[in-house]
């Protein structure tokens, strides 16, 4: 069995409104991601929620503006060479990051 | 009080028509261990069999139909089954007593009430959390992977498990899943996150680990802040009005 190794886990919280360079902020940042070969990252869309500027964010019919988490889990190097760039991305919102142990199982080959 | 884990199980055998004060031994068995409070007893009447006097006891041979053997059998914890064997070491005077361990695995009464609940109260401890991540469309003997690990994680009694099903990400396959605007997406990703003690979480880890063919599992540790609320105890005033 893979013994735990160190690791960290990387959340990202804000809107789904929230762009960059034209397109969904969470879908630039799972780019930016898989640009800088980050291990993975998963992106959840909340039900409902509030942040700093105390507004709610909550489905309507026409409005969309849900709260977005995007949780990613790699080596401490890795996370860190990650964090400017989607510092960097992110207007407002919060980054949150703890300490892990990781279990990394890949039993099939990678596709190519 | 029976509960999961080591209980013994006792099996008595002894015929139909032997009689313990004037009525039928095995009865009587099953009364005494009524009275004493046993979580549940059976007897079974057997198709034939034979025994210590070697006759076989047959329902075909209709002197004998009258003779035939019985089993009384009962599971409970092994302090109960101690002070139970002596009564019943002289309640048996024509039969056999047969004790041997076992594991209660699951021990259900639907009809159970909710135990009394406590007022409001809060409870720190140190815990662990595991996030497992897998995609949706990942299957565990032919069933969705998620689903065995919840099941399999209640089978192993851990406090809670949450599944969450993510709308876009890639991780250890390699490819994006991502969710459609018009359709659902048959792989999106998928996160369960668990949380109890620490000794309960690595045990899970390890089953879990078992399960998975591509994946991750990190763990944390975290603080448990439980708040508990709950009805607050039917006072006295409160059961009188409710008599009037």
């Amino acid at each position: 069995m893979p013994a735990p190794t160190p690791a960290k886990i990387l959340r990202l919280h804000f809107s789904e409104h929230d762009r960059y360079r034209g397109k969904p902020l969470y879908e630039a940042v799972v780019e930016k991601c898989r640009e800088l070969h980050i291990a993975g990252a998963t992106v959840y869309r909340g039900l409902e929620g509030y942040g700093e500027t105390a507004e709610m964010h909550r489905s309507h019919l026409l409005t969309h503006d849900l709260p977005i988490v995007v949780s990613i889990v790699d080596t401490a190097e890795n996370v860190a060479r990650l964090l400017p760039a989607v510092e960097e991305m992110m207007d407002k919102g919060l980054i949150a990051m703890s300490d892990v142990e990781m279990i990394r199982i890949q039993r099939s080959k990678p596709k190519p | 009080m029976l509960k999961k884990g080591p209980a013994k199980k006792v099996t008595i055998y002894v015929n139909e028509d032997t009689q313990y004060h004037l009525e039928s031994l095995y009865e009587a068995i099953l009364q005494f261990l009524m009275h004493k409070g046993v979580a549940g007893a059976t007897a079974s009447r057997a198709m034939a069999g034979f025994g210590a006097h070697h006759v076989l006891h047959t329902p075909k041979i209709e002197v004998l139909a009258e003779h035939l053997p019985i089993r009384v059998e009962f599971v409970e914890t092994v302090e109960k089954v101690d002070e139970l064997l002596p009564s019943l070491y002289d309640m048996v005077t024509d039969g056999l007593i047969e004790v041997q361990d076992t594991i209660v695995f699951k021990i259900a009464n639907k009809e159970k009430r909710p135990e009394p609940k406590q007022p409001h109260e809060e409870k720190r401890d140190q815990a662990k959390l595991m996030r497992i991540y897998m995609g949706e469309a990942d299957r565990w003997n032919g069933e969705p992977l998620h689903d065995a690990i919840v099941k399999k994680l209640r089978m192993m009694d851990i406090a809670g498990a949450t599944v969450y099903r993510g709308i876009l990400g890639y991780g250890a396959k390699g490819h994006t899943h991502k969710e459609h605007f018009m359709h659902r997406s048959p792989d999106c990703p998928i996160m369960i996150a668990v949380v109890d003690a620490p000794e309960k979480i690595l045990a899970a880890r390890d089953a879990v680990t078992e399960m998975i063919e591509d994946g991750l599992i990190v763990t944390s540790d975290v603080d448990i802040i439980r708040l508990i609320h709950s009805h607050p105890l039917t006072e006295a005033g409160d059961a009188s009005t409710h008599a009037s």
